[in-house]
């Protein structure tokens, strides 16, 4: 099997501790570019990145120890809308803090992680030749714009004001 | 590894975006993301640079895994927080998965005019990210010309795929008269890094509606996992399958140079 298949369907980092370490590793990251990039306050982003941490962790955790086979996007994201749920006694605390952290500098640090692992791939590419790259522009490009197409029509018909 | 990366995170928050002006009312903004992500890919393929090898490469890539929780988990509250939107929006959120569909109309016929063949039928079904991959391998197994078709895709998209469709989405907000959620949606059509590099400029462009606009992008995306696949299985290839049989005999071509597609 190739190694895309595999790496995309577990955590190949092995070791709760493993977890740990890296995502605090992570956490600092985020939270300095959120600190140059934003002005948020250090402490109150490091607590925002704590919350997420943990949640990440409990997903990745019951996705290997649960005997269930659901992936674990689907508990992560379970848990994110189930804590922060208007009323849920979590939610106030955890907006406050969760909002401190913005989601473009998680990604601003993510993908310096993908652009590093997306290395490997490099040779693969340059062998595909410019025919594959014309087609997955047109697939990308057709998708977005579908999407957005039919979105769009659907909000103006059920009434959504823009 | 990491000390590079908080390197490069600390030069492109410094930098921060840059809008560039094509036209009057076009204007492309280059987000920080765009920058770690190319300069990431250079520090790998940089030889002077010696501590970024394979190896890191692959500490990378498994860490990616774990680190795409987090951005999740993030999405996740902020739809939480706007849960009621959600509901409201429904019949929008899972008709526009139906919208993919577009890209079998249009990148097909291509794909048979530059000379592929059963290629295209992994090529065009949908977007080729991990889920849908495992999907097409599974159906057609894993030395077919379809499952050819598809890692091409996955390659070619996992480099281009996240720079071009931050692009794209610049472009598209400032040009498309389009609802602000609509685009939200939109951006949840391919992979996690995709949908955050779609979700940049989104952002930028309508910085009041922030919460709501992550909350249809992260939902969107979570959608585009789950029942994405089942639209793939179930309505994709098979459309994918009739629209091949009806166009190969009027505008399939021969194999010009045989070689070229056997290493995808």
């Amino acid at each position: 099997m190739p190694d895309f298949i595999d790496g995309s369907e577990n955590v190949s980092v092995h070791g709760i501790f493993n977890w740990i370490l890296l995502l605090a590793i992570f956490s600092v990251i985020v939270v300095i570019g959120n600190f140059i990039g934003y002005q948020h306050p250090i402490s109150d982003s490091l607590v925002g990145m704590a919350i997420l941490s943990l949640i990440t962790l409990a997903g990745v955790w019951m996705e290997r120890y649960l005997p269930f086979n659901i992936s674990s996007i689907i508990y992560i994201s379970v848990m994110g809308i189930v804590l922060a749920f208007p009323g849920m006694p979590t939610s106030e605390i955890l907006l406050y803090y969760v909002s401190k952290v913005e989601l473009l500098s998680i990604v601003t640090v993510f993908l310096a992680y993908v652009g590093i692992g997306m290395g490997k791939s490099w040779d693969e590419f340059k062998a595909l030749g410019w025919r594959a790259i014309i087609i997955t522009i047109l697939v990308i490009a057709s998708t977005y714009l579908g999407s957005a197409f039919v979105a769009h029509v659907i909000l103006v018909m059920t009434g959504v004001p823009a | 590894m990491h000390l590079s990366v908080l390197l490069l995170v600390i030069i492109a928050e410094l930098i921060g975006p840059i809008e560039i002006q094509l036209t009057k009312g076009v204007t492309v903004s280059i987000m920080p993301l765009l920058y770690t992500m190319v300069l990431g890919l250079i520090f790998y393929l940089a030889k002077p640079i010696k501590w970024i090898q394979r190896k890191q490469a692959r500490i990378a890539e498994g860490a990616m895994m774990l680190f795409i929780g987090v951005l999740i988990a993030k999405l996740a509250v902020s739809s939480g927080q706007s849960i009621h939107l959600i509901f409201e929006m429904g019949p929008a959120l899972l008709l526009q998965e139906l919208g993919h569909l577009a890209t079998i109309f249009i990148a097909l016929p291509v794909a048979l005019l530059l000379g592929f063949k059963r290629e295209t039928i992994g090529m065009t079904n949908s977007i080729g990210r991990e889920p849908e991959v495992a999907v097409v391998v599974d159906k057609y197994g894993f030395n077919s010309p379809e499952s050819r078709g598809i890692f091409a895709l996955f390659i070619v998209g996992t480099i281009i795929g996240t720079v071009f469709i931050s692009f794209l989405t610049s472009i598209s907000v400032s040009v498309l008269p389009l609802h602000p959620f609509a685009f939200a949606m939109a951006s949840g059509v391919g992979s996690a890094s995709m949908n955050a590099a779609s979700l940049g400029p989104t952002l930028a462009a309508f910085p009041s509606l922030e919460t709501q606009i992550e909350a249809f992008a992260g939902f969107s995306n979570l959608l585009s996992f789950s029942i994405g696949i089942y639209i793939v299985i179930f309505v994709a290839l098979p459309l994918t399958e009739k629209l091949y049989a009806f166009f190969e005999p009027k505008i399939g071509r021969d194999y010009v140079k045989k070689g070229d597609d056997e290493n995808a």
